[in-house]
Order: structure tokens, then C-alpha cells, then sequence
């Protein structure tokens, strides 16, 4: 084993062992850590004390620019840059700009929810180091793993170690980093 | 799940807490309101107000009733899960048909019995338009004559309300009747309903929106006013799905049915429909703005200037449209917390159904003119007839949904996917 550690890692038999398990870890105020499951387990977010996404932020934002960045380019090509007489109409209207802006706005907070997506994940993440662990493969099928890394401020090699395994994990060990 | 479906049965009252009383409450308020719009129209001398004031109402409660149909049926063919519970609340607000059948002869008879101009303008042929011209004089009236006469007008009326009393006695009887035998049968054959009706109902509530509103002006034709009525009707029922399910829930009813996910997932059809109604509002004024054909354009002027060019309350009215059915629910909506916390949503979905009126009143009131073809004002005693038809109508539709149910089970027990619903989870 390297000098550096990731942290710790205890494997779950079952969705309910790593449920409880989560909350023990929540309560003993763990900041980095993660539950690592074959498929998604109602309700384990709220047992690891998971807010919600900040995804709509991002959302909200492109959006907002997006329809900005629409409304503003109509005015300034139609009103300002080269004006055109078209129809009898104003050289600006928000009437007719409510469709582009409309379109810009879905676009731009769609993109907004795909990069903040990328950004909250930390994509592209090209090295893990728990997916060089031989479990891995066992926890895309039927375990479940826990994972508290050393970088949390609460780490204690011992300490952690014991209340995962008072936790109900099996097979505490360290994790390469 | 079927061990689940029986422990479920055994949790809830096999007859929801009494309703009968609520129910004769609300006929009671009901009558009232009936009783007061009826002395409005002998003693006020204003019987056209009156009656248009009528249709309003009438037209508002159909609306939420057709709104919570093709939820139904929408609910049906994607055979959705979480609103099961839902469901059975609406399909106790759509027993109202026959009633609003019944409420809405009497616009018929006015029509029949008096000068024929009572409510819409095209019954009586010697009714003046603006200018000079009679309806007999003219030659768009005479085009549009073989629908617009009050023979087919009142045919096609009671057929189109025959077809929503027909879908919804069979949507309510196949769902109750699973109640009893749980019989899957029923399911399959609320399906074929659905799959059968939807678009029929969609033809039925545009032929609504083009009989009974859009024919006040019939010179006017706007082929998206369909999708218009659709989208109240949609935004109407929703909202009062939101305060039903709130009101079951203070009430005891809800509780432990009830959870956040729910109301998240009803708030997102709010939110939904909310966007929609301004992509058909905006769509229908934007091609009328960008033609700029004065036979269309006049509708739009109705509602903002005078003949004088002075700008009209209706502008005003316009402009609250904007901000309070669109604008401030639409960002209201976008929070999570707005969608799931009952005080917040609540409010919410009643300034959506007040708005809803206020559009309806929009579309409905300036087909009343003055002598210089002006629409009449919006601050009117009109307002006092729109709210007692609204108490009276809704009253007799509340009566009815009360009665429904305290008929049946609160929720449908037996419904294969109760327990997708009960367990509807983020």
C-alpha cells in the first residue's frame, strides 16, 4: 500500500445494511464520502443527508441568459444596427421576439442543466481511485460499498474504521489512492 | 401488491367521512347564487348582462370540468401510476355534466324566447351591428348561417354536452365497479375510453370554445381558440385538483396518502400548462399582429381602445392577464419548495383558477357593446351578476362532486397501480 490513502472502504450485503449504515455516517457529520450501489436506493439520499441537486441553478441561469442574449440581439439588429422597415412594423416589437427568445431561453437552460450536470460531477473524472478496487465489480451486481474518504476533515484512521464496522461493514479496508 | 391492496382497503373508511351535509351546504349556496342572478336579470333591467354574465359561469365551470377529463383520459393512456388518488377526485368533479346541461337551458330559452340577441348577437336577424347593417344584411352572417342559427346552435349544444355526460358515466362507472370486483377488466376498458374519446372531447370542448364564446363576435375567427379553451380548461382543473387534494389532506382524508412527490408532480403540470397557456395566448395575438388584417385585428382592438382611440379598461385587464396567469405563476412555479409546500402551492393554484375566470371574463364579457360598437366597461355591475352565476353554478357542481363522493371509496383500492401511487417516491 502506497503512502497515500483514498480512505476507507467497507462492503454492504444488502440495500438496507447500507442504508442505515448511511445514516450512522451522516450523523457522525462525514463530508466526503459515498455510497456506492448496483441501483438506485429509495430514499438513500436523504440518509446521507443529500440537498438537492444545484443543477436548477444552473438551469435557471442559462436560461435567463439565454432569453436576455435573444431579446437583446433582435433589438440591436433590428433597432439599432440596420434598421429595416418590414411590414409597416415597428423596428422593434417584443411581440414578434417572443418566439426566438422563447426558443433561446429552453435552449441555453438546457445546456445550462447539462454543464452544470458536468460541473457538479466533476466530468470528465479520468481516474477513480475505487474503480481500481477489486469490489468494484461486485458492487455493479450485487454489494454495496461505503466509501469515507481520507481528505474529510473527521478522518481518523481508527475512528472511522470502527464506526464503519460498528456500522455493519464488512471487510474494512484502506483504499489506495 | 395485491397483500398491499388489501391492507390499504382495511386502512381507509369503507365511506369517506360524512359528506352529505358539505353537500347540501354547497347546493344551498349554490341555489342562492341561481336565485340572485335570476332577480338580477327580472329586476335590473339589464338581462343581456345578466345572461352574458351567465354564460361566463357557465362556461367556467364546463371548462374544469372538461380540464379534469382529459386528465383523465391523459392519465389513462400513459397509463400513469402516481395520479391514482388524484383520479378518483376528478372523477367525481366530472359528474357535473348533466347539471351544467340543465344550467345552461336557460340561456337557450332566452335565446328561443326572447328577441334571440339575448346572449349572442347572431339569433335575432334584425340586431344592429356597428354602423348601420343588420345581422339579416350581412353576407358574412348569411356564410356562416348554417351553424350559426339558433336550430343547429341548440342541437349541437345539448349533442356536445350529450357526448361529455356519455364519456364521463363511462369512465366513473368502470372505475367504481373496480372498486366492488377489482377486476382488472376495467382498467383495460377505461383505456379504450380514453383512447376512443380523447380526441372526440377535444373536438367537443374546441366546438365550446367556438359556439358558445368566439361566435359573440362571430365576424371574428381564430382557428387556435381551441387550444386557448384547452389550456383553461387544463390550467382549471389542475388548480382545483391542487385544492381538493390540500383540502382531503388538512381534513384527515389525505393523511398518509398525500406526500411531497404528489404535489411536486402535480405542481410540474401546473408549471407546464402554465408556459403553455402563454405560448397560445402569445401564438394567437402574434399572426392576428403580424397579418394586421382588420377583420381579425378588431377583436384585439375591442379590447383596448375606444371608437375615440381613448385606451379601454379591457387594455388594463390585458395587461394583469400577462402578469397574473403567466408572468408571476410561471416564476413562482419554478421553485421546487412553491411546488411542494401546501401553503404556498395553495395560494398559487386559487390565483390560477381566479385567473382562469378573469381570462374566460376577458374572451366573453366585451362581446356586450355600447351604442358606438365599444365594449362595455370592465368595472360594472356585470361583475355582481359573474360572481353570483359563479356561486350559483359552482355551488350545484360542488353539490354534485360532494355527492359523488361520498359514494364511493376516497381512492380507487383496487386500481392495479394504487400501490405505484401510494409509494410515488422522487
Amino acid at each position: 500500500m502506497s503512502e497515500q490513502s483514498h480512505g476507507l472502504i467497507a462492503t454492504f450485503n444488502t440495500a438496507s445494511g447500507v442504508y442505515h449504515a448511511a445514516q450512522n455516517v451522516r450523523d457522525a457529520g462525514y463530508k466526503h464520502w459515498d455510497c456506492i450501489t448496483p441501483f438506485p436506493v429509495h430514499g438513500l439520499d436523504k440518509a446521507m443527508g443529500l440537498k438537492r441537486s444545484l443543477v436548477p441553478v444552473f438551469s435557471l441561469f442559462g436560461g435567463i441568459a439565454g432569453a436576455t442574449a435573444a431579446m437583446a440581439m433582435i433589438f440591436y439588429t433590428g433597432a439599432v444596427d440596420y434598421k429595416l422597415i418590414v411590414g409597416g412594423k415597428p423596428f422593434f416589437s417584443p411581440i414578434p421576439a417572443v418566439p426566438i427568445t422563447v426558443e433561446a431561453g429552453i435552449f441555453c437552460s438546457a445546456f445550462g442543466a447539462v454543464v452544470g450536470m458536468f460541473i457538479l460531477c466533476r466530468f470528465p473524472m479520468l481516474y477513480h481511485p475505487v474503480l481500481k478496487s477489486d469490489r468494484i465489480n461486485a458492487a455493479l451486481d450485487d454489494k454495496f460499498l461505503i466509501v469515507i474518504e481520507a481528505r474529510d476533515p473527521k478522518f481518523n484512521l481508527a475512528q472511522t474504521k470502527a464506526l464503519l464496522e460498528k456500522a455493519g461493514g464488512l471487510d474494512v479496508k484502506e483504499l489506495e489512492a | 401488491m395485491s397483500t398491499h391492496a388489501a391492507s390499504v382497503s382495511t386502512a381507509i373508511p369503507a365511506t369517506p367521512a360524512p359528506a352529505a351535509s358539505n353537500a347540501n351546504k354547497a347546493l344551498g349556496v349554490g341555489v342562492a347564487g341561481i336565485v340572485l342572478t335570476a332577480l338580477g336579470a327580472a329586476v335590473s333591467g339589464n338581462v343581456s348582462g345578466v345572461a352574458v354574465s351567465w354564460l361566463v359561469a357557465i362556461v367556467f365551470w364546463t371548462a374544469i370540468s372538461i380540464g379534469m377529463a382529459m386528465l383523465i383520459m391523459i392519465h389513462h393512456l400513459t397509463d400513469a401510476g402516481w395520479s391514482v388518488a388524484l383520479r378518483r377526485q376528478f372523477e367525481h368533479g366530472i359528474s357535473s355534466f348533466k347539471w351544467l346541461l340543465l344550467l345552461f337551458v336557460p340561456l337557450l330559452l332566452a335565446t328561443w324566447l326572447g328577441k334571440g340577441d339575448i346572449v349572442w348577437p347572431w339569433g335575432n336577424l334584425n340586431h344592429v351591428l356597428h354602423g348601420t347593417e343588420t345581422v339579416g344584411e350581412d353576407a358574412l352572417y348569411w356564410h356562416k348561417s348554417p351553424i350559426l342559427n339558433i336550430h343547429s346552435f341548440s342541437v349541437m349544444s345539448v349533442l356536445l354536452f350529450a357526448f361529455l355526460i356519455w364519456v364521463s358515466a363511462r369512465l366513473r362507472k368502470a372505475s367504481f365497479t373496480q372498486d366492488v370486483d377489482g377486476d382488472v377488466k376495467w382498467t383495460h376498458m377505461n383505456h379504450a375510453t380514453s383512447a376512443q374519446s380523447i380526441a372526440l372531447t377535444a373536438l367537443v370542448l374546441t366546438c365550446i370554445a367556438f359556439f358558445w364564446v368566439m361566435s359573440l363576435d362571430y365576424h371574428w375567427g381564430s382557428t387556435i381558440y381551441g387550444m386557448w379553451f384547452f389550456s383553461d380548461c387544463i390550467r382549471g382543473a389542475l388548480s382545483v385538483g391542487v385544492l381538493v387534494q390540500l383540502w382531503l389532506y388538512v381534513r384527515g382524508d389525505f393523511k398518509g396518502i398525500l406526500n411531497k412527490k404528489h404535489l411536486h408532480s402535480i405542481g410540474m403540470f401546473v408549471h407546464a400548462f402554465t408556459a403553455f397557456w402563454a405560448y397560445i395566448a402569445v401564438s394567437q395575438y402574434l399572426l392576428i399582429w403580424s397579418a394586421n388584417i382588420p377583420e381579425e385585428t378588431f377583436w384585439y382592438n375591442l379590447r383596448e381602445l375606444n371608437h375615440d382611440g381613448s385606451t379601454n379598461q379591457w387594455w388594463y385587464v390585458s395587461q394583469v392577464l400577462i402578469v397574473l396567469h403567466f408572468l408571476l405563476p410561471f416564476l413562482l412555479l419554478l421553485s421546487y419548495k412553491n411546488k411542494i409546500t401546501p401553503s404556498r402551492i395553495g395560494p398559487i393554484a386559487a390565483l390560477i383558477l381566479g385567473t382562469v375566470l378573469l381570462d374566460l371574463v376577458f374572451n366573453i364579457m366585451p362581446g356586450l357593446k355600447d351604442a358606438h360598437g365599444d365594449a362595455r366597461p370592465f368595472l360594472s355591475i356585470n361583475l355582481l351578476w359573474i360572481l353570483t352565476s359563479v356561486v350559483g353554478v359552482g355551488g350545484v357542481c360542488s353539490w354534485s362532486y360532494l355527492k359523488s363522493f361520498g359514494s364511493t371509496k376516497l381512492i380507487p383500492i383496487r386500481d392495479p397501480r394504487i400501490a405505484e401511487c401510494l409509494t410515488h417516491h422522487e
